[in-house]
């Protein structure tokens, strides 16, 4: 048997599981018979099993160069390095459908584990059944228009052309396609979750302190994935970018949005118990837009150059999401009203308030990030004309939401529930507002010019202080407890927030770029750095050749960018060099060897310089998000969770939501 | 208080001056160079998807970069650069949506979408503040009933 | 209808999921029907009106002024060495200038894309052509005739407008055709 016919078969496997997965939860549901579902956990096992199997096969396809393999051939080969060999298995459509299916069944192996003892519950059979469903979407789909595992009749000494030159130049791309999936396939849980729950009607809080941990879990790999990804953008393109508001982007950046949202909006469900069936759309749109998100960059719909060649696989990923929208909607709209709750908000001013509004500015935010992309789609079904919706726009949509955002990070924390005083929120705020006026000045000090940038330095300031306050205080009151748990957790990752914010609206202000035409020995100076070119150098790889130029900058060390020769592809691809401070950036890269009229090189390199203030705190805000989110996973001192949340209805009963949820945590 | 008061006038105070002066003084001024890469991040490039000129390397990226540089040594302005290259390469290389017409939309929508959510959260706020508390349904008190069972015997 | 007023049932839900359902079926016909997000820029606003200056060097070292040509039709032809359909359409335009250019009639004016001049020169040796060659600083040209792709060309009339242009490899007859057009409607 061939390889590709074996892992056709390990394919075909795991489809078989999860359509019987299926079949066997329906059966269950036809004929009443709830505990049914307890029987499907082998599938999920033989799921598992298959996908680990599937993704095993691959990796050693590609790591021996097994060529009968058609994806091998065509994106594998014998010139790869090996960190880059495994990491071939994502650089191209089927392979990241499989890693997809893998981390998928991964997720569904860990709920069948932590909720073993949920056995009766009957909202869990329509938990798996949403999940079976989703694995057996993804299982399909490597059956049929994505099928990693074609056969290819390799002719006598034939080499693959190796992955895109662009995905081997840096290492992050190893880690930053598995850490994205690893976030957008986290939020199938709270999905299957929120189906659940609106199938059986129970959405007191138990489903919701259920997936939370969840939601947190997939929302942090999220963020570090696209935090990765700006930093390999900053890193191999050589042009100073991070972000470009590309379609691609955007479309891993609008599950952050709504799954942001639904993370503060959630704490209003558990004090309050208000805002169940919002709640639940959110978390429903985050998985939507995950699958939406998919389908954007693989489907070629949209122009981007993050996007995979087209794809046949666009119909599929369209029909899915619109059974998501249609099956979600649906249930919202039958069981939208029953699901109200009776809670009531005193104040505006009020967490609850800040809350709110909170989730406002991300729903006006994703509205933005997602109408931008698609807006010309929209304009050219309509009268055929042709435009462009870039960085400009996005930029001027998205500042006041941000701006607004910022301010409400440094009130909020600081709110009480229910209702706050001026007195109170006047005193709490006091030194949160000397660090917002501090950063300002301080600003101005170091010769920033600008209101925009200026204010947000000041909002940024702001909003540190008071997640710093709130942290200081926990710690002083519990020790290395005030460190842990969501509360505190959410407040490092709030300062890491207001890195990124500050980061990101220096270098936008203040970045500068110019290229320069210089001979060995010619100092360039540019933004306060200077820049002198030392001499090239040549390098040869087994499947490239590299020039590089040596940059003394300012006497303190070489870099050296260059320019890399992929013969095989026929590819030229740029090297960058960063010199990172904790300052600025000076990011080079090589625009071309100026030749003379008679095709001999001169010498000389023609330098593109980008020098750009703070980058560094994006990838250290995007760190510290992480470690905000990992420490706010860390169980802190439990709240009794069947406490009553809201407050008790006059003559009734206590409230809804005294479900059985400890076991569920 | 009065002691409070005095530190957030001083805030008021500092914070007003900092952003006066920010906006008010320009700094260091703009180079060509700074106005050509400005104009060149939000001009797409014609025939690389989805990347600006300033971010491509392909020929025409380069070509339109460096006429840009040249329009701006003759001191043409950025409206002339824009409109210029919208009629030689379509509208659709300017990354700045136009005000008219159905493209105006893109700007109009998420207002409207941002003023509706206001309005719709004020409504539910006023909403919440004057309803009267709802009474619980049989059925909710079945779902208690069954939750605390459950309890119990966890 | 009949149920109390106190309670009266609250439908809040399937108003907000209505209007939500339509917005989300046009987006999904929208995302369905558009095939993909080709690049097409035929937008092309030249024509009829006065070509764009050419001054420059050629190659061999000659000046060029495109205003010196008033009189002959000109096919600017913009090109880059490295691109195929550019060397397979080498040869039509070879035939062109030998049929046209002696008479005066009309001349090829070669603009090269970002290259490089060791590449044209080799280039003209290995395919022949003789006519102007402009080989440097001809970015702001393929910008000024709006040429983001190679091969593209111009054909100009002997008035100084610009008649047409014609995208990828052209063919001898092709310019014939447009110039024969042409003439006919300015008869």
């Amino acid at each position: 048997m061939s390889s590709a016919a074996v892992g056709a078969v390990i394919i075909a496997l795991g489809a078989a599981a999860s359509l019987t997965g299926i079949g066997v939860i329906v059966l269950g549901l036809l004929g009443r018979r709830p505990g049914w579902w307890r029987e499907t956990r082998g599938l999920v096992w033989a799921m598992l099993a298959m996908s680990t199997l599937a993704i095993v096969w691959m990796e050693r396809a590609l790591i021996t160069r097994d060529f009968t393999i058609r994806f091998v051939a065509d994106h594998g080969s014998s010139q790869t390095s090996s960190i880059f060999n495994v990491a071939t298995l994502w650089s191209a459509l089927e392979g990241s459908i499989l890693l997809w299916a893998f981390v998928l069944t991964g997720y569904v192996a860990a709920v069948v584990v932590k909720f073993r003892d949920k056995r009766d519950d009957p909202m869990m059979q329509w938990v798996m059944l949403t999940l079976f469903v989703v694995c057996a979407f993804f299982f399909l789909l490597m059956v049929g228009p994505s099928n990693p595992f074609q056969s290819f009749d390799p002719p006598v000494g034939y080499d693959g052309p190796g992955p895109n030159p662009l995905l081997q130049s840096h290492i992050l791309m190893a880690f930053h396609p598995p850490i994205l999936y690893l976030g957008y396939v986290g939020f199938t849980v709270p999905f299957a979750f929120a189906i659940g729950a609106l199938v059986t009607g129970r959405v007191g809080e138990g489903w919701l302190l259920a997936t939370r941990r969840w939601t947190v879990i997939a929302w942090g790999f999220l963020t570090l994935g696209i935090v990765l990804g700006a930093w390999w953008s900053y890193e191999t393109l050589g042009w100073g970018g991070y972000w470009a508001w590309d379609p691609v982007e955007n479309a891993s950046f609008l599950p952050w949005l709504t799954g942001t949202a639904f993370i503060h909006s959630v704490m209003v469900q558990e004090r309050r118990g208000m805002l169940r069936v919002w709640n639940l759309s959110l978390v429903v749109a985050t998985f939507a837009l995950t699958i939406l998100g998919t389908f954007i960059t693989r489907a070629g719909v949209l122009e981007s150059v993050h996007a995979f060649s087209e794809s046949s696989i666009g119909p599929a990923l369209l029909g899915f999401f619109t059974l998501i929208v249609v099956v979600s909607l649906g249930l919202i709209a039958w069981r939208g009203d029953q699901l109200r709750s009776p809670g009531r908000i005193d104040s505006p001013i009020s967490r609850e308030g800040a809350f709110l509004a909170n989730n406002v500015l991300f729903a006006a935010f994703a509205f933005v990030v997602l109408l931008g992309p698609i807006f010309p789609l929209i304009v050219e079904a309509l009268n055929d004309d042709r435009i462009s919706v870039g960085n400009p726009y996005f930029e001027r949509m998205t500042m006041p939401i941000g701006f607004t955002l910022l301010f409400l990070m440094a009130v909020a924390p600081v709110l009480p529930w229910r209702k706050a005083s001026p007195g109170v929120l006047a005193e709490r705020l006091i030194w949160p507002a000397w660090m917002g006026a501090g950063a300002m000045v301080l600003s101005v000090l170091v010769g920033a010019r600008g209101w925009a940038p200026t204010l947000a330095f000041g909002l940024g300031g702001f909003a540190g202080g008071a997640a710093l306050r709130q942290v200081v205080l926990a710690t002083r009151r519990q020790g290395w407890r005030g460190l842990v748990g969501r509360t505190n957790g959410g407040m490092i990752v709030h300062v890491g927030v207001v890195m990124i914010a500050v980061a990101f609206a220096a270098s936008n202000a203040y970045v500068r770029q110019d290229t320069f035409l210089l001979a060995p020995g010619q100092t360039a100076s540019f933004a306060g750095h200077e820049l002198t070119f030392e001499g090239t150098d040549f390098r040869q790889y087994p499947n490239r050749s590299e020039r590089r130029v040596a940059i003394d900058i300012d006497g303190e060390q070489v870099y050296e960018p260059g320019i890399a020769l992929y013969p095989f592809a026929g590819q030229r691809i740029g090297i960058p060099s960063v010199r990172s401070t904790l300052f600025d950036d000076v990011a080079l890269s090589v625009d071309s060897f100026p030749v003379d009229d008679d095709g001999n090189e001169t010498g000389q390199v023609v330098l593109r310089v980008t020098v750009q203030p703070l980058i560094v705190w994006l990838w250290i805000g995007g760190l510290v998000m992480a470690l905000g989110t990992l420490l706010a996973v860390v169980p802190g001192r439990r709240r009794n969770p069947t406490a009553p949340v809201s407050a008790p209805l006059p003559g009734a009963e206590p409230p809804a939501t005294a479900e059985p949820v400890k076991e569920l945590v | 208080m009065t002691r409070r008061l005095a530190l957030w006038l001083g805030v008021a105070v500092v914070a007003l001056s900092a952003l006066v002066y920010a906006s008010v003084d320009e700094g260091a001024p703009r180079t060509d160079a700074d106005r050509a890469y400005a104009i060149a991040k939000t001009i797409g490039c014609p025939v690389c998807n989805g990347q600006s000129v300033a971010e491509s390397n392909a020929s025409a990226a380069r070509n339109i970069r460096v006429s840009i540089a040249k329009w701006i040594d003759e001191g043409r302005s950025e409206d002339f650069i824009r409109a210029e290259l919208r009629s030689l390469f379509g509208d659709d290389v300017d990354y700045t949506p136009s005000g008219d017409g159905v493209t105006s939309l893109v700007w109009i929508l998420p207002v409207v979408f941002g003023a509706g959510a206001l309005a719709g959260l004020v409504i539910v706020f006023r909403r919440w503040k004057s309803e009267a508390l709802l009474d619980a349904s049989d059925a909710d008190r079945a779902l208690v009933e069954a939750a605390r069972e459950a309890r119990d015997d966890g | 209808m009949t149920e109390p007023p106190a309670a009266p049932p609250r439908r809040t839900a399937v108003w907000i999921v209505l209007p939500l359902a339509v917005v989300m079926a046009g987006f999904i016909v929208l995302l369905a029907t558009r095939d993909s997000g080709d690049t097409g820029f035929e937008s092309f606003d030249l024509e009829g009106k006065v070509a764009p200056a050419i001054v420059g060097t050629t190659l061999d070292g000659a000046a060029f002024d495109l205003d010196d040509h008033r009189g002959s039709f000109v096919v600017v032809n913009f090109f880059q060495t490295t691109c195929i359909p550019c060397r397979q359409e080498h040869p039509e335009l070879v035939a062109f200038q030998e049929a046209y250019g002696p008479s005066g009639f009309a001349t090829v004016v070669s603009v090269a894309f970002d290259d490089q001049p060791n590449n044209i020169r080799e280039f003209f040796e290995q395919f022949g052509g003789e006519w102007p060659v402009l080989a440097t600083d001809t970015g702001p040209l393929a910008v000024a005739y709006g040429v983001p792709l190679v091969p593209e060309s111009i054909l100009i009339a002997p008035t100084g407008e610009v008649i047409t242009k014609l995208e990828g490899g052209v063919r001898m007859a092709d310019l014939e055709a447009v110039i024969g057009s042409w003439q006919e409607a300015n008869a």
